[in-house]
């Protein structure tokens, strides 16, 4: 399993809303994730909520091309990415 | 506890009774009964089966564990019990195809539905796992269900059987059944009756329900250790007569039928009912059987060698009385003779075990049956030793075993040329080339055919040297090497002609068809469809398979790829019905690379995917599919290009033929010059450059050429590479977008667009980004940017023009054209696009306008201050 950055443009604006409408289209995409092994970890949105950049575990890139085709969510750029975080345990 | 009284499997049974529903509704099922040894799946399934003996047909055929599997047992079982003659056709030589169909149209029958078991496919033979592939595809509509049981903790150890699984995995129609151990509580019903601890037998026993049994049968005043101790604990209450008779079982196997039993009068008169009325033997009916192979294992294991040696010899010989020979048991009798070590038989029915294993596709089985009989052969003669030598290696050829298949065609290459038999030498060093060449060995296989060749035409025309010609041009095919894979292609359909040896002459036709293909000579389509007809005719179905997966890759080869995704959908078909899954796995992955050329990413990604996700795919298909997923996830900018076309490389190495190192190569080139690195790209150009020259190969020559002057080389001019390439490299970038076009592949259309005119550019910025082509795009712009234009398109989605007609950008682009007044033609030539695409736009621009004709569409746009009289946009 790999972690991948996905980056999306909308240029209508992202329109998913903390209600449970919202909620429910965002569960209809972790259960089509699921399907193919998909796993989307979190997002960030810029503040016009135009673009997102979106962690995601997945098998392959073409396994998130994939879903995003089933959820109709564009897909921009695919980058495989590592965790490094500025807090090191010894 | 009696039949039918099972503890703790009411919601097995319960599955089994709805999938039966199922069936008997006319939607066919497939359970797989799963568990360890002991579990209890036999008892399931009988009792299952007990209820409804009168209202379904039962089947039943037995896996059994002999050192090497019967071909077919199975079959051979179910076949006594329908009262056909399907076993006896196996020995007859019947197609498995005819067998399999058969036995699906007796299950089809309009009568009772049928419920087919299947024991102990953990042990079946490679023909069986066949026979279940190819009903487990099929019973979606039959009213049958199929129960097929097996040791879960066995599969790992049996590659066949856990890529059957993997298979039937995908049907709609199986189930699996897991069973599971007793409970405390359930053990404690079972050993009510028995005084001491109860408790004590759960936690011996783990609660596995034949253990349990034993152990309470064994009536030992402690807990045995494990389930032998309680086996041989039970066995040992027996009379001296009624252990002779228990061995005598062990020794004879998992079942011993009455017919062989009649040949032991003495001790089966004496012990036999004994060992039925406690219970360590049961009437089967046909005859008696062990309660379990467990049980039997048990008592084997405590026979001591000598005397299993003296056992096994009398039962070969009873075996062959009771005329198992002539009933197609060869392989027991081999296993028999095996455990007697009688050489002289273990030679005479191994042999023929082997034959009919190999006959009905069970080509392990036949491996392991000619193994013996070369293991026993040593004070053979010459002759023996080389046959035994050559059958033994053809089957390790068929199984890929392919370090074994060498060897032993070199034994018995060397022990032809000790018989100064010219003729089996040519025809053994012919075999020997074939394993060669798949090894990677590619020189070596020439040599080998050659000096073939060198023995046998002094002899004259035999079909030996037929086949060594048609061997000779294909190894030559494969290296695209066309001139001398025709000449000496010629030479073996003139010869196998003229003898009458249809599977020689019609391999020949698809060699010598596929190498001319493969030059873009268009007589060889001819050839391959001669081939077709041969082999259609006389039911050569592997060489249609691979007939038509040469017509399509040599289409493809060709860039011909509408051709060839049509040659490839036929041959796909082929292979689905006649279960050829290795032709049909390769074909796939041309067509994934069909698909990618014409810019179908995303069927090609998923056909690509999916293929990779097979547990047995071969190499060759493996090489293709990685090469079309590295180009796409290239084109698209996706991670793991590299990772792909890393793998991809070092297959593509071992095999050693440009055939599948061109590819690799290509696509290296060009996942390098995204990486930005022209050394890089030059250096996978060149890689293979030189052998794809010498062979003349336009399309792979092509390409190289391409990356090698991107990647700013300096070239000697190559006028016979293929031309949209030499045309791009010569600078004609319009031209070559024509010919792209034409061949329906819009990515490299775009990529010659993109060295073109601003009008060209912006055509190929559409289709880029199109295709998803973000890093191709991306590059454009910069370079239009970079080149003063100030407004380049931003993208697909940020280009929509408003105006109160809704159209489009494409069609107020057409639009324009009208108005000043050009004609179809005219507009597809300035835009790039097809006078078809043309067509289409203004049919749409009509409409929207509301306009009748082309003329009044004009009009209206400037009417409506769309366009200005010149055609310009108003400011």
């Amino acid at each position: 399993m790999n972690r991948y950055l996905v980056e999306r443009t909308f240029p209508d604006g992202l329109g998913l809303m903390p209600t449970q409408e919202g909620n429910g289209a965002a569960q209809t995409v972790v259960a089509n994730n699921a399907a193919k092994g998909v796993t989307w970890v979190h997002s960030y949105v810029t503040p016009d909520k135009k673009r997102t950049f979106c962690i995601y575990d997945a098998p392959s890139p073409e396994a998130i091309r994939q879903t995003a085709d089933t959820n109709g969510l564009p897909v921009e750029r695919i980058t495989e990415v590592r965790v490094l975080d500025p807090y090191f345990h010894y | 506890m009696t039949k039918g009284d099972l503890l703790e499997r009411d919601n097995d049974l319960a599955a089994l009774e709805a999938a039966f529903a199922d069936a008997c509704a006319g939607t066919g099922r497939i359970v797989l009964v799963s568990g360890e040894a002991g579990i209890g799946k036999t008892s399931l399934v009988e009792s299952f089966a007990a209820r409804h003996h009168d209202t379904a047909r039962v089947l039943r055929g037995y896996c059994d564990p002999l050192l090497t599997p019967l071909a077919l047992g199975p079959l051979h079982d179910i076949s006594r019990s329908l009262g056909t003659d399907l076993a006896a056709q196996i020995d007859r030589g019947a197609r498995t195809s005819t067998l399999f169909a058969q036995l699906l149209d007796t299950l089809l029958a309009p009568i009772r539905p049928a419920i087919l078991v299947v024991e102990d496919i953990h042990w079946a033979d490679e023909a069986t796992l066949d026979l279940l592939k190819y009903l487990g595809r099929r019973l979606d509509a039959a009213r049958v269900l199929l129960i097929a049981t097996y040791r879960d903790d066995e599969v790992q150890r049996h590659d066949a059987l856990r890529l059957l699984l993997g298979d039937l995995a995908t049907v709609r129609i199986v189930e699996r059944l897991q069973l599971a151990r007793l409970s405390r509580d359930a053990v404690r019903a079972l050993a009510r009756d028995r005084a001491g601890d109860t408790d004590a037998i759960y936690s011996q026993t783990g609660g596995n329900p034949f253990f349990v049994t034993e152990v309470i049968a064994s009536e030992a005043s402690g807990v045995p250790a494990t389930v032998r101790d309680a086996v041989l604990g039970r066995a040992a209450r027996l009379a001296p007569g009624g252990m002779a008779m228990l061995d005598l079982a062990a020794v004879i196997g998992a079942r011993t039928e009455y017919a062989l039993l009649e040949q032991f009068p003495d001790i089966a008169a004496a012990g036999l009912p004994e060992c039925l009325a406690l219970g360590l033997l049961q009437d089967t009916g046909t005859g008696v059987a062990f309660r379990h192979e467990l049980a039997r294992n048990a008592v084997l294991e405590a026979i001591d060698t000598l005397r299993r040696r003296a056992l096994c010899r009398d039962v070969l010989a009873g075996a062959i009385r009771a005329g198992y020979a002539e009933q197609g048991y060869a392989a027991r009798l081999a296993h028999y003779a095996e455990g007697a070590a009688d050489a002289g038989a273990v030679i005479r029915y191994a042999d023929a075990a082997g034959r009919t294993a190999s006959r009905v596709g069970a080509h392990r089985e036949a491996v392991a049956h000619f193994h013996s009989v070369l293991r026993f052969s040593d004070g053979r003669s010459t002759a023996e030793r080389a046959t035994a030598a050559t059958n033994y290696a053809r089957e390790c050829a068929v199984v890929d075993q392919l370090a074994d298949a060498i060897a032993g065609y070199r034994q018995a290459v060397a022990l032809w040329s000790d018989l100064d038999d010219p003729l089996k030498h040519g025809e053994t060093l012919a075999a020997l080339a074939w394993p060669l060449v798949r090894h990677g060995a590619t020189a070596e296989a020439d040599t080998a055919a050659a000096e073939a060749i060198a023995l046998l035409e002094p002899l004259g025309p035999t079909r030996q040297l037929a086949h060594a010609y048609r061997t000779q041009a294909h190894l030559r095919m494969l290296d695209r090497d066309t001139a001398r894979a025709v000449e000496i292609g010629g030479k073996a359909i003139a010869m196998a002609g003229g003898l009458g040896d249809i599977p020689t002459l019609a391999g020949a036709e698809m060699v010598v068809g596929a190498a001319r293909l493969v030059s873009d000579d268009a007589g060889g389509r001819a050839q391959l469809d001669r081939c077709l007809d041969l082999a259609r005719d006389n039911g050569l179905d592997e060489l249609t398979a691979l007939a038509r997966m040469n017509l399509g890759s040599a289409y493809g080869e060709q860039y011909r790829f509408a051709e060839a995704e049509q040659e490839l959908l036929i041959g796909l078909a082929f292979t689905r019905d006649h279960d050829l899954d290795h032709s049909g796995h390769y074909m796939s992955s041309w067509l994934a690379l069909t698909l990618l050329f014409q810019g179908r990413w995303k069927e090609a990604a998923e056909r690509a995917a999916d293929l990779l996700d097979q547990p047995d795919l071969a190499a060759i298909s493996r090489i293709m599919a990685l090469v079309a997923l590295g180009r796409i996830r290239t084109r698209r900018g996706d991670p793991g290009a590299r990772e792909a076309l890393d793998e991809a490389l070092t297959l593509a190495r071992s095999t050693a033929t440009l055939q599948r190192l061109a590819p690799v190569h290509a696509a290296r080139a060009e996942m390098e010059w995204f990486a930005g690195d022209p050394g890089a790209v030059s250096a996978e150009a060149s890689a293979v450059f030189d052998l794809a020259a010498a062979r003349r190969h336009a399309w792979h020559s092509g390409e190289f050429l391409y990356w090698r002057s991107l990647a700013g080389e300096t070239l000697s001019h190559c006028d016979w590479a293929a031309a949209p390439y030499a045309l791009q490299i010569a600078g004609n970038w319009k031209a070559a977008a024509g010919l792209w076009r034409a061949r329906g592949c819009p990515y490299e259309e775009a990529r010659a667009l993109a060295a073109g005119s601003q009008t060209a550019r912006l055509r190929a910025l559409e289709l880029f980004d199109a295709l998803g082509a973000a890093p191709a795009a991306a590059s454009l712009r910069r370079t239009m940017r970079a080149d003063g234009r100030r407004q380049v398109p931003r993208g697909p989605r940020a280009s929509t023009r408003n105006n109160p007609f809704g159209l489009t950008n494409r069609e107020m682009t057409t639009l324009g054209y009208l108005v000043r007044g050009f004609s179809n033609a005219g507009i597809a030539d300035e835009l790039f696009i097809s006078a078809k695409t043309v067509d289409h736009h203004v049919s749409a621009i009509l409409g929207k306008l509301g306009a009748a004709s082309r003329k009044d569409a004009a009009e209206i746009a400037v009417q409506e201050g769309l366009y200005a009289k010149n055609g310009e946009e108003p400011a």
